[in-house]
């Protein structure tokens, strides 16, 4: 029952012995990753993606009627001209105008941007609580587990929607406008991260939790200890690498899962707030336009899909790649 | 891999067996109201009266809290009492009273309304009884006054019987006397606008205390009207069958009212053909809504008026909000005209330039909406001192930006208005900082963190009104009620506070001279448009879809269903 | 066994305590319950300052608390303004049973609760059965063969429910199938509500009012069950007794029926055991659009008047729920995997 070489160096720190070797774990694991057909697929969106929102902005220029000047980047995604809205796609406006003329494409682009790094601020802060906590109370047990699990509970016994709500109230409003890589950010942003990151990591805890509580039981970690592992390391460099896979995968489904979370705040009033434009929010204000503007939702739609999809086959992928026992033969 | 193959086969037989139940129904039940049976004749309609036919199925996006109108002010809640509990009269079309429980609308000539203006005698009709065949008295509504001024009910709103009325008297069976402190100017839409059953009601207060846990209140099978309730399940649906022992009987069987919370979710329901009326359409989505030819938009004035209530307060407004010239220049600044004709609909909702002028004849008819003038605007900035010193493209003075704050809910028509408007000022060189909160708290009182009653702002937008169709809205503009931690629940939330007005809006509340009152009113008008309190977006009428298979229906703005007797349905 | 189950019992007591005291602390950020009470326009000044003291509002927060907990007929309260208490209170508080009247329409709790309860719960535990189903059936097949077209496509599609956001999801739906095929002329199923008043409220009704609200459900979270699913069989498929049991030559079927199952079921009935108690909370959007009764529309609406018995009232009763689901699930966890200790 016990593997415990191969098991404990599935580590992604790779440290000095490893290296050595012809071909490291991680080499496997990058192997089979590139095997990984859907993880490919979702390698080359999340490139293309990428590409898009950065390199897209140099794309968002044209001539602003109502200010009677040519604008670019972020300026011409804000630059509204209401007797052009709801315009379908044309040469002028590749993805149509919203419902008060401003270019469909220019705002995909800054708000891909901002919906983006929600995903991933969120996901970071879950990951980083919900791994933390998991770890400890599961490594420690006894009253630190319980403290733990007890605060854990307490948070899962309020719906995520009432957290945030309590959130906005608190939050709403107050917090000041941040330059962020030169770009203005609402304090709404800043409030929509922590909220969604701070509501999302208790399913994470009780996954790596109980993971851990069946590999602390294991021989090689009773080795370890016996050895005189320090309690950081052996949580830090045994216990939650073997439980990489769940962190891999809510990680993974938690960027995501905060981008829809964006747009589910958004339908609730709560979300990003003044100019700036996310997926969500452009999504928010298309939903009456179902069947009357189409383009509305379609764009901004399928983007949070793409991101969403191609987020999750890559790791989807690095789940399979990082279990060093998947192998295509079962 | 062959045993993997039986293992799926095996699962997907177990999940197929498992989801025929639902989807087997799938394929049949949505075949079944496709013929749709004639709906049936009623075979429970009172033999007298054997002409009930059809019912009228109405959405609403909220629903009730309580149906006992002491326990409510709900718009969704109000509107109801149109089918099951009527006052003294009803608003028809035009905004005319029409006589429900009343013979008489009193007034000086047949002797309702005394010389002092401070005793209303109201004269009530001999031929009403309740549902359940007991007469109505005036000592229901001596008992309504009370249980409404009793300390022992915990009653929604006691306006304006508290602060006005001294006393309610029953002269006679049929004679109700109202004497007042002062006259009361807004008598007409707001005394007796529904009354209780005393011989309901009152042995409930006499055992438990108060009517607060009454069941009638959820359940208030005993009423007043063309129509008489018959069951509500929370969240769902609220019925109201045809009443036979009104004096109007109706001709539908019953009207059913179901509760829908999304708007979107409502279009779909009132395209589908699933609800007959539905209510605060957007003006944007009239042409979806009556595409299919099945559906008519009715806009229907109930008062509302969109517009910039200005924060003037000395204590938290930005220094530049205390000149009336930069007031103005805002509004110059802002073309509303091009708003309200890309974003609304002009002929629904044009530029309104007092904060009345949907309460027609209150608005002043001299008035136009300031114009949209930006090199006006520009003059008017320059000369108050407000010029771009620093070159950031904004203006400042004295080392302050010219930025508001350009505050307002999270709908999504205001939050698009804001926008186009911030793009607008930047021409003429006015910032702004935009803040969306959701209506709850926008609306909370100073003490709860309230936005706008701690004037945390320079510009709120929202649509209000005043007692429609009377014009009655002093509170927001008196001196008395400016909030502040000394008076938190003050309703005066722009700070405002101007002498000439506060005597214009005393002297009118206590004018029962309805022509007299017209032409203060004009003056407040007048003076609020030239000091520029108040600027005017759009009127915003009520617009309500009504399927073409219901028909007869008159919709009014202080009474929607006030004539759903005359309602018919065609199959 | 009885001992642990006792033991967590006992525990649960001072949790749930804290949490009601947390949700009190946080209600009393969410607004003023009198700010608009659903109307159009503010009510007026005077009766605010009379509608918070007749309420209690004006009370201080600790004082509120302790009302709610434990009741106030024990006190005078001042009714008329006049300064004087002389009304006795009449509140039990949640610990002698009386779970409060809600302030927005009056009436207890626990009965308004009890009204939209059985609602979620048809829509809720309809929905639930058939994710666990589909998520089972799709993620092991899934597992059993993982990369091969099925489990591509199945993975595609399923990915693509997942990342659609729910309201978008549920209004296209009701677009499509109930406005677009009544147009067209096809079966259709109806926008919203239970059932049709012309009808009335048969099952059938109920029935057909429900497919596209549990669809909507389903769609959004198949995915993610199924993977999860998918990733614990591949992890118990690749462990040393799954290869001992087949190199010893036991039967493919046994293998994954015996012992891969019982073993990847663990953090499934995890997530399941975690997932039931939120069952009672009902799902807020899904609830919204379809205009459907239930939990998570009495929640949203209460929401926003700021109507705290009620709010706690339905918080306090999901905490007990999930109190006791979390135990029920460790028992579980426990039976299922002896490597797991209960002490």
């Amino acid at each position: 029952m016990s593997e415990p070489v191969a098991t404990s160096s599935t580590s992604l720190i790779p440290n000095a012995r490893q290296a050595t070797r012809p071909l490291s774990p991680l080499n496997l694991a990058a192997r089979r990753f590139r095997k990984h057909r859907m993880a490919s697929v979702g390698l080359y969106l999340l490139g293309f993606l990428f590409v898009y929102i950065t390199l897209g902005s140099l794309l968002s220029r044209g001539y602003c009627a109502p200010l009677k000047k040519d604008l670019t980047g972020e300026a011409y995604a804000n630059c509204n001209d209401t007797s052009l809205k709801l315009q379908a796609p044309s040469r002028e406006h590749i993805f149509g105008t919203d419902v008060i003329g401003r270019d469909i494409f220019a705002r995909t682009i800054y708000g891909g941007q901002i919906s983006v790094m929600i995903g991933i601020s969120a996901a970071f802060v879950e990951v980083l609580l919900g791994a933390l906590v998991g770890a400890v109370a599961a490594y420690y047990g006894g009253w630190v587990d319980s403290i733990l699990m007890r605060i854990t509970e307490a948070m899962l016994n309020i719906p995520s929607l009432f957290l945030l709500i309590i959130g906005a109230r608190f939050f709403g409003g107050g917090l000041p406008s941040l330059n962020f890589f030169g770009r203005e950010l609402t304090g709404s942003v800043i409030v929509i991260i922590l909220i969604i990151g701070a509501t999302s990591w208790m399913y994470l805890a009780r996954i790596v939790r109980a993971n851990i509580l069946s590999l602390r039981e294991r021989d090689y970690i009773s080795a370890s200890r016996a050895l005189g592992a320090s309690d950081a390391r052996i949580i830090f460099a045994h216990l939650l690498p073997n439980t990489i896979a769940p962190l891999v995968v809510s990680a993974t489904l938690g960027v995501a899962s905060a981008i829809i979370s964006e747009a589910y705040v958004s339908f609730l009033g709560l979300g990003v707030q003044g100019a700036t434009a996310t997926w969500g929010n452009m999504l928010d204000g298309a939903y009456q336009y179902l069947e009357t503007a189409p383009w509305l939702w379609f764009f901004p739609g399928t983007l949070i899909l793409l991101t969403v999809l191609g987020i999750n086959f890559v790791g989807d992928g690095l789940r399979d790649a990082l279990d060093p026992y998947s192998t295509r033969h079962v | 891999m062959k045993q993997n193959l039986y293992t799926f086969l095996t699962l997907v037989v177990l999940a197929s067996m498992a989801l025929s139940a639902c989807g087997g129904k799938t394929a049949e039940t949505p075949a079944a109201p496709a013929q749709p049976e004639a709906p049936s004749p009623t075979q429970s309609a009172a033999p007298e009266s054997p002409t009930f036919s059809g019912t009228a199925t109405i959405t609403f996006t909220q629903e009730p809290d309580s149906l006992n109108p002491l326990y409510t002010t709900m718009f969704f809640s109000g509107i109801t009492r149109d089918f099951w509990l009527k006052g003294m009269w009803s608003f028809d079309d035009d905004n005319n009273p029409v006589l429900e429980l009343a013979a008489e609308v009193p007034s000086a000539e047949n002797g309702g309304l005394s010389a002092d203006g401070k005793t209303i005698v109201y004269k009530l009709r001999n031929d009403i009884f309740w549902s359940d065949g007991e007469p109505i008295t005036a000592d229901d509504f001596v008992f309504t006054y009370d249980m409404i001024m009793s300390d022992k009910n915990v009653v929604q709103s006691r306006y304006p019987y508290e602060d006005y009325v001294t006393g309610v008297t029953a002269t006679d069976p049929k004679t109700v006397t109202v004497t007042f402190s002062e006259p009361f100017a807004a008598w007409l839409t707001t005394i007796f606008t529904y009354v209780l059953p005393k011989h309901v009601l009152q042995p409930v207060f006499e055992t438990e205390g108060t009517l607060d846990n009454a069941a009638w209140n959820k359940a208030p099978t005993v009423g007043v009207g063309p129509f008489v309730f018959s069951e509500w399940e929370s969240g769902s649906h609220l019925i109201f069958k045809a009443n036979p022992n009104w004096i109007h009987p109706p001709k539908l069987e019953q009207v059913f009212i179901r509760i829908v919370p999304d708007d979107a979710a409502q279009e779909a329901a009132i395209i589908a053909g699933d609800t007959d009326i539905g209510v605060f359409l957007s003006s944007d989505q009239i042409e979806k809504l009556e595409a299919g030819g099945t559906v008519d938009v009715i806009a229907v004035a109930s008062g509302y008026d969109e517009g910039w209530f200005l924060n003037v307060s000395p204590v938290n407004a930005h220094p530049a909000m205390l000149d009336p010239n930069v007031r103005k220049a805002i509004a110059l600044a802002t073309d509303r005209f091009t708003i309200v004709n890309d974003l609304l609909d002009p002929e629904i909702n044009p530029v309104n330039s007092t904060y009345w002028d949907g309460t027609s004849p209150y608005g002043n008819p001299d008035l136009k909406p300031y114009p949209y003038d930006p090199e006006e605007a520009k003059r008017l900035l320059e000369a108050a001192g407000w010029v771009d010193s620093n070159g950031d493209g904004t203006r400042d003075k004295d080392g302050v930006e010219l930025v508001l704050r350009y505050i307002t809910n999270t709908r999504e028509l205001r939050k698009n208005v804001q926008a186009v408007v911030v793009q607008q000022w930047s021409l003429v060189g006015i910032g702004a900082k935009l803040e969306n909160y959701s209506s709850d708290v926008y609306w909370n009182g100073y003490n709860d963190g309230g936005p706008q009653a701690q004037g945390i702002y320079d510009i709120a937008e929202y649509s209000s009104v005043g007692s429609f169709p009377d014009p009655e809205a002093s509170a927001n503009f008196l001196c008395s009620e400016i909030s502040g931690p000394e008076n938190p629940d003050g309703a005066n939330w722009q700070g405002l506070c101007d002498e000439e007005l506060d005597a214009l809006l005393m002297e009118q509340a206590v004018t029962l001279d309805v022509e007299k009152r017209i032409e203060l009113y004009h003056q407040i008008g007048k003076l609020m448009y030239d000091k520029v309190y108040y600027i005017g977006m759009w009127l915003d009428p009520d617009l309500w879809s009504v399927n073409k298979r219901l028909q007869n229906v008159r919709l009014s703005g202080a009474t929607p269903f006030w004539n759903v007797h005359e309602w018919t349905v065609t199959q | 066994m009885t001992t642990y189950i006792l033991r967590r019992l006992g525990q649960a007591v001072p949790q749930l305590f804290i949490i009601s005291v947390i949700l009190f602390a946080l209600m009393q950020a969410f607004g003023d319950p009198v700010a608009t009470l659903g109307a159009r326009t503010p009510p007026k000044p005077e009766d605010k300052e009379r509608l918070r003291r007749m309420l209690g509002l004006d009370q201080p927060a600790y004082m509120q608390y302790v009302t709610w907990l434990v009741g106030n007929d024990w006190q005078k309260l001042d009714m008329d303004g006049d300064g004087i208490a002389e009304t006795p209170g009449q509140r039990k508080g949640i610990l002698r049973g009386d779970w409060g009247n809600s302030l927005v329409t009056r009436r207890p709790v626990l009965e308004m609760i009890g009204e939209r309860l059985p609602n979620t719960l048809i829509l809720m535990i309809t929905a639930e059965i058939i994710i666990i189903v589909f998520s089972l059936a799709i993620g092991l097949y899934s597992a059993l063969r993982p990369y091969s077209l099925f489990d591509n496509i199945v993975t595609g599609l399923s990915f693509v429910g997942y990342s659609m956001p729910v309201f978008w999801l549920a209004l296209s739906l009701m677009y499509l199938f109930a406005v677009n095929f009544r147009r067209w002329g096809l079966p259709y199923l109806p926008t919203v509500g239970m059932f049709d008043p012309a009808v009335g409220k048969t099952p059938a009704e109920l029935i057909k009012h429900m497919i596209l609200p549990v669809a909507t459900l389903a769609i959004i979270s198949i995915a993610g069950y199924s993977r999860f699913v998918r990733s614990s069989v591949l992890e118990v498929l690749s462990q040393d007794y799954i290869r001992t049991a087949r190199a010893k030559g036991v039967r493919a079927r046994w293998v994954v029926w015996r012992h891969a199952l019982p073993n990847a079921a663990l953090p499934f009935i995890t997530l399941i055991g975690l997932d039931i108690p939120f069952l009672l909370a009902g799902a807020v959007v899904t609830e919204r659009i379809f205009a459907w009764p239930g939990m998570g529309r009495l929640f949203i609406d209460h929401t926003e008047r700021a109507d705290f018995p009620m709010l706690m009232g339905i918080l306090m009763l999901i905490s007990i729920a999930v109190v006791i689901f979390q135990i029920i699930t460790d028992v579980v966890y426990s039976l299922v995997d002896p490597r797991i200790r209960l002490e």
